[in-house]
């Protein structure tokens, strides 16, 4: 989590996964639709691949990369993860602040 | 251009022993709400106030009230302020709360609507996925949570 979080943190590697989401490039293709060296565009694909979103397959000679959809785990797993615990602070907390104000009633 | 957007709900539930009244004060009273989900907030509890929570250091949610029944239901929208390390924007997620009575306290129930891009193929919509994925996995970091290294 940590790894895709990291990756996508760079809007240039968010630039090049909107490109692979859309079709299959090889890294040619990703390459002409950025004012950048070539090297620096394969650095940001290994961070992708390495963090899961972006899939790296040989055809011939080409290399084609397209994001993998479920390495992007669902957002809704992340949502829960962030509220989980958050919700079971909030009953400790809550259920302390029960009991300090209505002690006395047991 | 061709954007369907349909929203992701999450739905989450705790069961609280303790009264609507008293949870209800977790929700909309900033001394409380910093005990359970920040370390600093601002709360305007009427429609259209603020809610602001430094959730973690440099990472502040921030949005305004929508709609309070108290003790109820509150409804506020969402979004990470500018410098936060995500991108998702102020007010383009919303959270419901429910506080619904039992016999044993509170059942709350949580509802977090994040709009999503159903199409995929579209840049824009793509661009606000992988934001919600940044916002929820660094809100998600158990490790950096001031809350649970108390």
């Amino acid at each position: 989590m940590d790894a895709a979080l990291k990756a996508i943190a760079a809007p240039r590697r968010r630039e090049i996964l909107s490109l692979v989401h859309r079709e299959e490039l090889c890294a040619g293709d990703i390459a002409a639709h950025f004012e950048v060296t070539w090297p620096a565009v394969s650095q940001h694909l290994t961070v992708l691949k390495e963090a899961g979103l972006v899939d790296e397959r040989r055809s011939g000679t080409q290399r084609l990369y397209r994001a993998r959809p479920e390495g992007l785990a669902d957002v809704k797993a992340f949502v829960e993860a962030f509220w989980d615990p958050r919700l079971e602070a909030l009953k400790r907390e809550a259920e302390r602040e029960e009991k300090r104000t209505h002690g006395n009633d047991d | 251009m061709e954007t369907t957007t349909e929203t992701t709900r999450v739905e989450r539930e705790v069961a609280i022993a303790a009264s609507p009244e008293t949870v209800w004060e977790f929700f909309v009273d900033p001394d409380k709400a910093t005990r359970w989900m920040g370390i600093d907030a601002s709360l305007e509890p009427t429609p259209g106030g603020l809610y602001r929570v430094e959730v973690l250091p440099g990472t502040v949610a921030r949005g305004e009230f929508v709609e309070l029944d108290p003790p109820r239901r509150a409804v506020w929208t969402w979004g990470w302020e500018p410098g936060s390390p995500s991108p998702l924007p102020v007010g383009a997620s919303t959270v419901a709360v429910d506080l619904v009575p039992t016999d044993s306290g509170t059942l709350v129930r949580l509802t977090h609507e994040l709009p999503r891009d159903t199409a995929g193929r579209h840049a824009e919509g793509w661009e606000h996925y992988l934001s919600r994925l940044a916002v929820a996995a660094s809100g998600a970091d158990p490790g950096t949570d001031p809350w649970l290294s108390r």
